[in-house]
């Protein structure tokens, strides 16, 4: 299928366009000059006065896996209320808000324009339930990071200073798992965590029975990554996440990994909103916003993902199972918690954030105020950390958050007075333009992840995802309008994904089945080291080591990406 | 004449397990569920002797079995294997839970000289096939020994089984157990090898074509079909399944709906914390049992996972204590530090009972359940004082009375005492495949069982789009069995108006349903003949393996299925 896209204002920060009304080229699949299209046979969509953007890119939400499945069947009343019917022939149909079905959270991120997401945190051992479900997320490319902070195995082999062993474990797991990135959660905290312990690990305490710190697990995971030049750098929740005072934690963490990759990005630190407070407590809890930012603009190694909340339930899951703890013991309602053999825990509290609470406010305050005190959009980027902050539907809010002051303040008027004089963003003017949106929902998440040679811009030879959006940039002014900015945002014109129109209107009209990207490298892991792996696998696990491993077949579409 | 009011438990026995894999229009079948086990005083009561039968009436129906005398003492308590005599006199009110009430109902028992019922006495258009020996097939061949085989047979999904086959045929199950053993081995026995349709009230052999056919059109036609089991088949065909059911616009269950639904209904309530296997083995210093016994459902459990398992911080039997809760003196409580037994349908108050201990409230009573307090304070130290506590259960505790809420109060139980010490819960899931079947429906649709379709989005309203309670009210005009036997386990009320409805089964073997429905449709068995992805009781998935070639023209139920939604689309358009 050949299409052109015509006359509309092209929003391309890779290859810096910025709003230039230009034609655009798709043929099988991927991006072409205009001049290759035979308009007699091609479908012509007319963009004039159209926001013509690539393929949104989700860095950081949760949709798949064991623990998003949990929280679907601990929260039915989340699926009673949020539907969509089945279209025989066009899409099938599917439940929930927070904690969407598979089918239903491919469809919803279409129909805003968003072609690419990653699922951040699978234990290896129950990663092949995770591609399971990623197999039924339609309209997307996925990618899945792999939980090893914990991993008994590899903190084995670090507590005996063996780093080649270290490294060679990390790429047979990547790769038997058929994952793309390495994730750190808490680091080291699902070991104490087996004894019920571990809330509020420091990056310098120690984790018995290794003798290791946060601090070590951090920095030697960021050298594998540098030695073995995964596209995507280690990407970390910090320490102490969620407990006031653990700006200071993530600074120690951020500065630990510096040097590590030689003028370029060593560490992402995600959803850092909750890793962003100042205070002793949650009475004098305060921004650490400008903190974080100020370390952001003056070194070029971290980039990160913000984790916005916004008001109303979220169904918080994490890694981080005693901080779920912690949090149960606020919310008091329901609390999961799950533990897997050797390498991680997770919990699930269904949360609500609330416009009058102080805490709340402050929270939801830090997380505009990262994005718009951070000045390279390049390094910053929009997530919700969903379903924990917010549901990835609130994108276009928060994109009209960004855009405008107008609208930050018309928000700020009902929110807690003593959480907003503990911020800084009724002091913040800038808005967000067209370009940054693209850069920080787009562009540089493709950057990050190092898939940008074919995501996330509309040159020669990209991946044809693309969204057009009801904007026009000439006539809206958008600090002004900007609730034309958030319905334009949520439901595009058309989303086109591997060359094919998915969605018109803000309907879905086609359901197709993206790509699931996972690493390979060019050097072979030592098969010494795997035979290693095994002698403390049959020692630990509970199944048999050759039947850990996930098969190419059993993944939809697979596209390996070497590295090395 | 002598009568007895006992209370009445039905369940899975080591013998009915073994059969079910040989064939359940067997000889064998018959005799090891057509009975009831009784404790030998009551038995001794009744004036009976080996051999002689009993009628057992409840509110609900009556059934005449064979009276057997138990090994062990259960005073007060009598026991028939799951099947379709104890489905006569079962409760087949669900109370709103999906859930019938298999499990603790009062029958009076005596003794009677009237006939066991046999299957065509209580079916009577049940079908009886020809042949249930192995196809005719060559053991000729290239030996191999197959390694880490995982085992399609219960939730504990053990992976290390090694399988020699001999050409096309399996010759030797080894390192699993006798229900292992029996699924693999008897993997050819009691086999569909044909496609049948029922005409003119006979079954009579078609083509595959010609079943699909007939299947979409009672499928398409029906205004509300039940699509029902999918706990014994790969997740593969379990995602066609949900995706067929959607289209027709029915109702999706599972067979966790009379397992562990109820666990779900906990789950929905208050959450739940647990951990997979491999952290019981490695950790955990207590291991409780409550309404389970592993020895008889899950034999390798206790070697693998649990009481007896080589762990790295809990070594071996002498680092863990083992608590069992049950009813009755079962095996596995034999091997306990301490048995608790507990009144039937009396879970919640035990478990309420322990959370207000864990909390710190004192109890005004002596008993409760039936147990001295002092025995269940003596517990409640146990479970706080471990550095790593589990508690498994299992039916014992689902199918009583309470259902969802004694899985809620147990959880809340597990909970509590996070505030104490590491403690997990988990519960012992039977089929090898029906956490599979939950987690992709829930994945699918938002909801892990009792899945209606009617309005073209899911909808999940436990007790009213629940197959028990679909069947009893007859709710639903067709129904498609998939790898599961309602007729054989479901209350008498719901098989009764299932026999009245247009029947389709897709099986590898003759079940009881088979055999009575409109059209059958042979498959393959997964883990044996066809690959597939399978969760183990904790969640976690592994890869089932192909170790034989099916019988020549049998399908997997993830082509079949896929044939039939072809066809079913294809009428619809």
């Amino acid at each position: 299928m050949e299409l052109l896209i015509k006359n509309g204002f092209v929003y391309d920060p890779l290859n810096g366009i910025n709003g230039e009304v230009l034609d655009i080229g798709v043929k099988n699949g991927k991006i072409v000059d205009p001049s290759e299209i035979d308009v007699s046979k091609a479908k012509i969509i007319e963009a004039k006065g159209k926001v013509v953007m690539p393929g949104g890119i989700d860095m950081h939400t949760h949709i798949a896996g064991p623990k998003v499945n949990a929280g679907r069947v601990m929260m039915p009343g989340d699926h009673y209320t949020s539907f969509m019917k089945l279209a025989k022939g066009v899409h099938r149909s599917g439940t929930g808000k927070r904690t969407p079905s598979t089918f239903l959270a491919g469809y919803r991120y279409a129909r805003m324009g968003w072609t690419t997401v990653a699922e951040p945190a699978s234990p290896p051992l129950k990663t092949r339930h995770t591609h399971e479900e990623l197999n039924d997320v339609p309209m997307l490319d996925k990618l899945c990071f792999l939980l090893l902070d914990s991993n008994r195995i590899l903190l084995e082999y670090l507590s005996q200073g063996d780093l080649h062993k270290f490294k060679h474990a990390i790429m047979w797991l990547l790769e038997a798992m058929k994952c793309y990135a390495i994730k750190l959660v808490d680091p080291g905290v699902a070991v104490p965590w087996s004894w019920g312990k571990g809330y509020g690990m420091d990056f310098d305490d120690q984790i018995e029975p290794y003798g290791l710190t946060p601090r070590e697990i951090v920095v030697n995971h960021a050298k594998v990554n540098e030695e073995l030049k995964l596209p995507h750098t280690i990407h970390v929740h910090c320490n102490k996440l969620g407990i006031p005072g653990n700006y200071e934690t993530t600074l120690k963490t951020m500065d630990a990994v510096s040097g590590i990759a030689q003028d370029d990005f060593s560490i992402h630190v995600t959803h850092v909103q909750f890793n962003s407070y100042m205070g002793d407590s949650w009475f004098d809890l305060r921004s650490g916003s400008e903190k974080i930012a100020d370390y952001v603009n003056k070194h070029s190694h971290v980039s990160l993902d913000v984790g916005q909340i916004d008001f109303g339930t979220a169904i918080t899951m994490t890694a981080d199972a005693p901080f779920e703890f912690a949090l149960y013991h606020l919310a008091r309602w329901k609390w999961a918690g799950a533990e897997v053999e050797n390498e991680a825990a997770a919990g699930i509290v269904p949360f609500k954030y609330k416009k009058k609470n102080m805490v709340n406010t402050i929270q939801w305050c830090i997380g505009l105020e990262v994005m718009l005190l951070v000045e390279d959009p390049w390094k910053v980027i929009l997530s919700t950390d969903h379903p924990n902050g917010a549901p990835f539907t609130r994108y276009p809010k928060l994109i009209a958050l960004l855009m405008s002051k107008k609208y930050r303040e018309e928000i700020m008027k009902k929110l807690s007075r003593k959480g907003l004089k503990r911020s800084v963003l009724p002091s913040i003017d800038r808005e967000y333009t067209l370009y940054d949106v693209a850069i920080v929902t787009r562009a540089a998440p493709a950057k990050l992840l190092g898939i940008h040679e074919f995501k996330g811009h509309l040159g020669m030879g990209a991946d044809a995802d693309i969204a057009i959006y009801d904007l026009n940039p000439e006539e809206v002014d958008f600090s002004k309008d900007y609730v034309k900015v958030k319905e334009a945002f949520g439901k595009t014109l058309y989303t086109i994904k591997g060359g094919e129109i998915v969605v018109k209107d803000g309907e879905v009209v086609k359901e197709v089945f993206g790509e699931t990207i996972a690493v390979k490298f060019k050097e072979r892991p030592d098969p010494e080291v795997v035979r290693d792996m095994e002698a403390k696998f049959r020692k630990y696990y509970t199944i048999s080591f050759s039947n850990y491993a996930i098969h190419d077949g059993e993944i939809r579409k697979l596209k390996y990406m070497t590295c090395g | 004449m002598t009568s007895l009011k006992l209370t009445l438990v039905t369940g899975r026995s080591l013998n009915q397990g073994r059969w079910i894999d040989v064939g359940k229009l067997t000889k064998g079948y018959y005799e090891s569920v057509a009975l009831v086990e009784l404790d030998p005083e009551d038995f001794e009561k009744l004036g009976l002797k080996e051999g002689d039968r009993v009628k057992v009436e409840s509110k609900y129906g009556s059934v005449v079995v064979k009276a057997v005398k138990s090994r062990r003492r259960h005073p007060g308590i009598a026991f028939i294997p799951m099947g379709p005599w104890a489905n006569q006199v079962i409760n087949p009110d669900t109370y709103g839970s999906g859930m019938p009430t298999l499990k603790g109902i009062e029958v009076s028992i005596s003794k009677t000289s009237e006939e066991i019922p046999d299957f065509k006495k209580l079916f009577p258009q049940i079908f009886q096939p020809e042949s249930t020996g192995d196809p005719p097939e060559s053991a000729t061949g290239e030996t191999k020994i197959v390694k880490d085989v995982v085992c399609s047979f219960c939730g504990c999904l053990c992976d290390d089984l090694e399988v020699e086959v001999a050409g096309n045929r399996i010759v030797k199950v080894g390192k699993a157990c006798a229900l292992g053993v029996s699924k693999i081995l008897h993997a050819r026995e009691n086999r569909i090898l044909h496609p049948y349709v029922r005409n003119n009230g006979e079954l009579e052999r078609v083509d595959l074509k010609t079943a699909i056919r007939k299947a979409a059109k009672i499928l398409v036609e029906a205004k509300y079909p039940l699509l029902y089991g999918w706990s014994n088949t790969t997740t593969e065909a379990i995602r066609v399944g949900l995706e067929l059911a959607e289209y027709l616009g029915g109702c999706f269950d599972n067979t966790s709906v009379i397992c562990h639904g109820p666990t779900i209904l906990g789950v929905q309530e208050v959450g739940y914390v647990t951990s997979t296997l491999g952290q019981v083995r490695n950790h955990a210093d207590l291991i409780i049992f409550w309404g389970c016994n592993p020895l008889n459902a899950h034999p390798r459990h206790l070697n693998r996972y649990s009481a007896l398992a080589k762990g790295i911080y809990a070594k071996s039997r002498k680092d863990r204590k083992v608590v069992v809760i049950d009813v009755r003196e079962t095996d596995t409580a034999k091997m306990a530090d301490f048995f608790i037994k507990i009144e039937p349908n009396r879970d919640y108050e035990l478990a309420s009972a322990l959370r207000m201990i864990v909390k710190g409230y004192d109890i005004e009573f002596e008993k409760v359940a039936g147990v001295e307090v002092e025995k269940i304070k003596k517990l409640a130290e146990m479970m706080m004082s471990a550095k790593f506590g589990v508690l498994f259960y299992g039916l014992g505790v689902t199918m009583t009375l309470g259902k969802g809420r004694n899985i809620e109060e147990m959880l809340r139980l597990a909970q509590d005492l996070n505030e104490w010490t590491k403690f997990v819960v988990l519960p012992m899931r039977g089929h090898y495949n029906v956490v599979g079947a939950n987690q992709a429906s829930a994945w699918t649709t938002g909801y892990a069982f009792a899945v209606d379709f009617r309005r073209g989005y899911p909808r999940h309203y436990p007790g009213a789009t629940s197959a028990p309670d679909l069947l009893n009210n007859g709710d639903v005009d067709a129904a498609l069995i998939v790898a599961s036997d309602p007729v054989a386990h479901f209350p008498a009320k719901a098989v009764k108006n299932l026999l009245k409805i247009p029947l389709i089964t897709i099986d590898p073997k003759w079940s009881l349903t088979a055999a009575v429905s409109t059209v059958v449709i042979p498959s393959a068995v997964a883990g044996v003949e066809v690959e597939g992805t399978a969760y183990r009781m904790d969640k976690v998935a592994l890869r089932l393996k192909k170790l034989v070639e099916p019988p020549e023209g049998v399908l997997s139920d993830e082509e079949i299925l896929n044939m039939l939604l072809e066809e079913v689309k294809k009428l619809c358009r």
